[in-house]
């Protein structure tokens, strides 16, 4: 089931040099298979891994994650 | 695939493997009409356990030897989760069947009978827990 949480990661690695998954994971102690995970809203992260992604970009946090109202 | 989900493929396998073998082994005596005592099922039952550990460290240090910056770092929060959730499965698989062992008492069954399906029991519930950990790990959580 999907999220009702959008996010712009892949647009924030592509603006910061095409950043690879594996790079930004390596940043934020995760695994590449978890940042494919939240990319894809497959799963929320925490609110400090949410912190972490936003700090990895150099953006607040609500650049990076915007809550989608559900119908 | 992650370390993680290879561990969990690892243990899925290797568990179906070594107590496959271990009851089909009891299974097949008992149809040849020549019962396994409790010394030969000890020794059976031996051999299935060393099968087990031994397959899991030989494939355990294959997939870290292919991934072992992978294999080293600890598991994320995601990962951590899924395991969570995977194993309140697997106890939930395992009480069931273990309320499920009273039924067998009343067929007469014998001590050794009785600790063979306590031992199913535990089995079935780890399958559970590896095939809970590959479908979160497979479809992202």
């Amino acid at each position: 089931m999907a999220v009702p949480i959008a996010n712009h990661i892949r647009r924030l690695r592509f603006e910061a040099g095409e950043m690879t998954q594996g790079e930004l994971a390596a940043k934020i102690g995760m695994t590449r298979q978890t940042v494919a995970a939240i990319e894809a809203g497959k799963y929320s992260p925490s609110l400090e891994a949410a912190f972490r992604i936003a700090h990895a970009f150099g953006v607040g946090i609500d650049e990076v994650f915007q809550w989608v109202e559900e119908r | 695939m992650s370390f993680r989900e290879k561990s969990a493929w690892i243990t899925l396998v290797s568990v179906l493997v070594c107590f496959g073998i271990y009851f089909w082994e009891l299974v097949a005596s008992h149809a040849g009409g020549r019962r396994l005592g409790p010394l030969p099922s000890l020794h059976l039952l031996l051999l299935a356990v060393s099968g087990l550990v031994l397959l899991q460290i030989a494939l355990t240090a294959f997939a870290a030897a292919t991934t072992p910056k992978d294999a080293r770092a600890p598991a994320d929060e995601r990962e951590r989760l899924i395991q969570w959730r995977a194993h309140t499965l697997g106890y939930h698989v395992l009480t069931v069947l273990a309320l499920l062992l009273f039924v067998p008492i009343h067929f007469g069954h014998s001590a050794l009978d009785m600790a063979n399906f306590a031992l199913l029991a535990g089995v079935i519930s780890t399958l559970c827990v590896c095939a809970a950990q590959i479908v979160m790990y497979r479809r992202g959580f």
